[in-house]
């Protein structure tokens, strides 16, 4: 058996938490989702994420917040921003401070798979 | 002897003399001698009388012989013929005399005496040999000629002028008395002197030349020039000459009168200064100008002399500079600032006291020793100063003029009638040069008052339709000012959709009642200016009807009220295009999340259906999730529908002050075009309140709009408005407006705000039905109320939240909130 890498998926929308699980898991990767970046950092899955697919804009901690807490943890968890507000100058800041890609919602499931397989590479 | 003498009676009597007949026809020879013939002794004593002496003197023979005869000379005459009588005697030789001898009726007549000595062979005098002739008729004519000579002289002497006789060739023959003592000289010194001598050595070429010429032709000499006096004075005379001929038309000599003009002359002269001071009042010279030839030209007409002239400053209390043509700057700079009081000097008494100041003698001065005026005034040499003040025709002292003296001097009322004079003059040319600076201030003002308010001015005559235009319509029409104004040119210029109102306005001319019109002209460059006519109508001393006319251009203020309208259409916009803007964020966010999802969704439903096999199932679920997006998608543009067609508010957390300054701001020129004045009474703790910004904008504007309608009317008092916000207990903000307008009456109160309810014609006020609206849409309550004094307050509060603000920095949150959850407010 084909062991699946875990890719974790943060985003408070409700809507992204159940359709992009789903079209993942047909892209073959083993899947969990949070609503929030503090669920994430509570969850046992920390260790085993290969790739972490994160909401920029979120109540509480966001996503940047996120991406400092774990780099102050050590855990090198390749990421790959999705964001909904369409501002392009967030993009290369974000690639400048380690993420891997930042997608637009709404994105192709190509780009989607791309962007992952980058980060799964990378590990 | 001559003829005229009295020869006596022809008879002859004898005495007691023996006569021979040779002796008788000697003694009827000497008897008929003409003259009283007699003979005497060589002691003196007479032996012999002819017949014509006692026939004269009616003596006897024997009372006449000897010493008798002296009986009948006059005893006021007798000493001195005797003296000469024996003096002749002792000499010896032939002798003459006169004295006056009494006729036998007592009547004296004059009598010259001549005697002759005869002598012997050896030189003895043996005989006196005498002879008396009448000579009264002679002595009679010469006394005549005497006193007529002495009386010529004392009409001459008596004469006003100087009289001076000349010979043919012009030397002096005789002078009067008035000529002797102005030159100085006797004549026979003056017939020393060259021709000429006296004339002023600049009229001397010229009165020679005329007077050699009159001596050529023999025509009357007339010249005015200057002849030195004996103190080496120079006066004025004016010269005549007369030449007098003999019976072939010979000139024998010239009468020649000298009459002194000097006084004349200084009168004209000063009548010239005067008329030359007036013309340059008239001509509009400046005063300092004017001043100075006034002090000038006394000080030729009153010789030695300084003069000054100083003016009161306009704060009356201090002295100025006027003029002071020949005084030391020193001297001048010193009497200048000083105060107006009797201390300071003689000018600054003078105009204190308003009455003339006489310093005789500065030497002996003892007034103004305050102020050390008199060592100042001697230390310039001046020892004696007349100081007089210088009055307006409304009684204003305007300052003094003075005369100095370099020595003690007291003003003679000739001096005092020139002072008075002068001064006259001055006070003309102060008083005209105040009031031309006062016009020209105002003219400058009125010019400048003009040019500020771009106003301009025209009459028209409605008999006649002539019209004057300032040079500011002129500008304004952009009309060549050297033409005449015709209608014609002026309906060319009126913009034509302003035609028939221009028309309806030339009607109401024609009734003669005052107007106000406005219209706007189309230039030739397809520009438009606005003006506004005010027009005042009047009668001529015809009673022709006439209008008078203010044309202002108001172009700038109507362009800034049309942008200022417009800058009001804009308000709303602006503010919900800032909204927008702050916003654009979230609704992307929030249009971009449903997209994402379906995108999302639509991709797993088509792997879902391309497995093998495919799961039908999922695809199932994952299309149903697409729909559920979709739909979700879809509410969000219905309510950004909603909001642009306007039917939503955007709520933001506001201070309601900065609120009501924005408004101010907008409405100012609004107020200020009805005269309000806006006072402000803005709460400094109020809190913020939660709303829509561009509504609660909507609603102050129109109350302040209201309140200042409510006050055009007004005009017995301010036009008070003011517009107050402060916090209410119960958690609510409330803002006021008050007015001091025509208010309402109570039973109206609800009236108020029908919907329909308006008395405004226009306007972009949004009427009190829709304020009230609004405010209740943010839970709040408008309401009106009558003021204590005049006028109404129109007000309105709502609450505010403190949670609510707090939690809403971020306009773009709330703004969410309210679109996704619209049941929060809900704005008619």
């Amino acid at each position: 058996m084909v062991i699946r890498s875990l890719v974790s998926v943060v985003d408070d929308d409700e809507s992204v938490r159940e359709s992009l699980p789903d079209l993942l898991r047909e892209l073959g990767f083993a899947v969990q989702a949070f609503s929030s970046a503090e669920e994430f950092l509570a969850s046992d899955c920390i260790g085993q994420t290969r790739c972490l697919i994160l909401d920029i804009a979120m109540p509480g901690m966001s996503g940047p917040d996120l991406q400092r807490e774990l780099t102050r943890r050590r855990q090198a968890i390749p990421i790959v921003f999705i964001t909904a507000h369409g501002d392009e100058t967030v993009r290369p800041r974000l690639l400048e401070q380690g993420a891997v890609e930042c997608l637009f919602k709404p994105f192709s499931d190509t780009a989607l798979h791309d962007a992952v397989n980058a980060a799964l590479r990378g590990s | 002897m001559d003829g005229r003498r009295s020869s006596g009676a022809s008879s002859f009597r004898s005495d007691s003399l023996e006569r021979t007949g040779m002796e008788n026809e000697l003694s009827d020879v000497v008897d008929a001698l003409p003259g009283l013939v007699w003979t005497a002794l060589p002691d003196g004593n007479i032996d012999f009388l002819n017949r014509g002496w006692w026939e004269y003197t009616g003596q006897s023979v024997a009372e006449a012989i000897g010493r008798g005869w002296q009986a009948a000379i006059h005893p006021n005459d007798l000493p001195e013929l005797r003296a000469c009588w024996r003096s002749m005697l002792a000499s010896g030789g032939p002798g003459e005399m006169e004295a006056r001898l009494r006729r036998f009726d007592g009547e004296y007549r004059w009598f010259v005496f001549r005697t002759n000595p005869l002598a012997d062979v050896s030189g003895q005098i043996v005989k006196w040999y005498g002879i008396s002739s009448d000579i009264e008729d002679q002595k009679r004519v010469e006394k005549a000629s005497l006193e007529r000579e002495r009386r010529f002289d004392l009409i001459l002497d008596g004469l006003p002028a100087h009289v001076h006789i000349l010979t043919p060739v012009g030397k002096p023959e005789h002078v009067n008395r008035q000529y002797r003592d102005y030159v100085g000289a006797t004549l026979e010194e003056q017939q020393r002197w060259e021709t000429g001598h006296v004339f002023h050595p600049d009229d001397r070429p010229a009165a020679l030349a005329a007077w050699w010429k009159s001596v050529e032709t023999g025509q009357p000499y007339d010249f005015e020039g200057r002849r030195r006096r004996a103190d080496g004075v120079y006066r004025w005379f004016n010269l005549r000459a007369f030449p007098l001929r003999d019976a072939e038309g010979r000139i024998v000599l010239w009468y020649s009168v000298h009459t002194d003009i000097e006084d004349r002359k200084r009168a004209e002269a000063l009548l010239a200064g005067e008329k030359r001071l007036l013309e340059m009042v008239a001509g509009g010279h400046s005063i300092s100008g004017i001043l100075e030839v006034l002090c000038q030209l006394v000080e030729s007409t009153a010789s030695e002399c300084h003069c000054s002239v100083v003016l009161v400053d306009p704060s009356g209390t201090r002295l100025e500079h006027g003029a002071a043509p020949s005084l030391p700057a020193s001297f001048v700079t010193a009497i200048i600032g000083r105060p107006v009081s009797v201390d300071s000097g003689p000018c600054a008494m003078a105009v204190y006291r308003n009455e003339r100041v006489i310093a005789a003698d500065i030497t002996s001065e003892t007034r103004w020793a305050a102020s050390a005026w008199c060592p100042m005034a001697l230390a310039h040499g001046l020892q004696a100063c007349w100081s007089t003040p210088i009055s307006s025709t409304s009684g204003k002292v305007l300052g003094a003029f003075a005369i100095y003296y370099d020595e003690p001097r007291t003003p003679t009322p000739q001096h005092l009638a020139l002072i008075d004079q002068i001064t006259h003059i001055a006070s003309i040319a102060i008083e005209r040069a105040q009031s031309d600076a006062a016009l020209r201030r105002s003219e400058a003002f009125l010019a400048e008052t003009r040019r500020l308010s771009s106003t301009g001015g025209f009459s028209k005559r409605m008999a006649t339709g002539e019209i004057t235009w300032s040079e500011e319509v002129y500008r304004m029409f952009e009309l060549d000012p050297a033409a005449p104004v015709t209608l014609e040119q002026i309906l060319a210029r009126i913009h034509p959709e302003d035609i028939p109102s221009f028309d309806e306005m030339l009607d109401r001319q024609q009734r003669g009642s005052d107007y106000e019109h406005e219209y706007r002209l189309l230039m030739p460059d397809r520009s438009v200016k606005y003006l506004h006519v005010v027009a005042h109508a009047t009668r001529d001393q015809d009673g022709q009807l006439e209008y008078i006319a203010a044309v202002q251009d108001v172009t700038p203020r109507r362009r800034s009220e049309e942008a200022l309208a417009k800058a009001r259409a804009e308000l709303a916009r602006v503010a919900r295009v800032s909204s927008l803007g702050a916003v654009t964020a979230s609704i992307a966010h929030e249009v971009n999340q449903p997209l994402s999802g379906i995108i999302t969704n639509a991709s797993t439903c088509l792997r879902m259906l391309a497995a093998d096999p495919p799961n039908v199932d999922g695809a199932r679920e994952t299309a149903r999730r697409t729909i559920r997006d979709g739909n979700r998608a879809s509410d969000v543009i219905t309510r950004l529908r909603a909001l642009f067609s306007k039917k939503h508010a955007a709520i933001e957390p506001m201070d309601l002050n900065e609120v009501a300054r924005e408004v101010i701001t907008l409405s100012r020129s609004e107020l200020q075009r009805n005269r309000a004045i806006l006072g402000r009474e803005l709460a400094d703790d109020l809190p913020l309140v939660t709303g829509d910004r561009v509504q609660l904008q909507q609603v102050i504007l129109n109350l302040l709009l209201n309140a200042a309608e409510a006050m055009s009317g007004v005009d017995d008092r301010p036009r008070q408005l003011v517009i107050r916000t402060e916090r209410e207990e119960d958690d609510r903000v409330r803002l006021t407006v008050q007015d001091a307008g025509v208010g309402f009456e109570p039973q109206d109160v609800e009236r108020l705000f029908d919907a329909f309810y308006t008395t405004k014609s226009g306007g972009m006020g949004i009427g009190l039905s829709v304020s009230r609206s609004i405010i209740e849409s943010h839970h709040g309550t408008l309401w009106a109320t009558s003021n204590d004094g005049p006028g109404a307050s129109f007000a309105f509060s709502i609450p505010w939240r403190p949670e609510r603000v707090e939690g809403a920095r971020n306009p773009g949150a709330v703004w969410m909130s309210a679109v996704t959850d619209a049941q929060h407010v809900r704005v008619p």
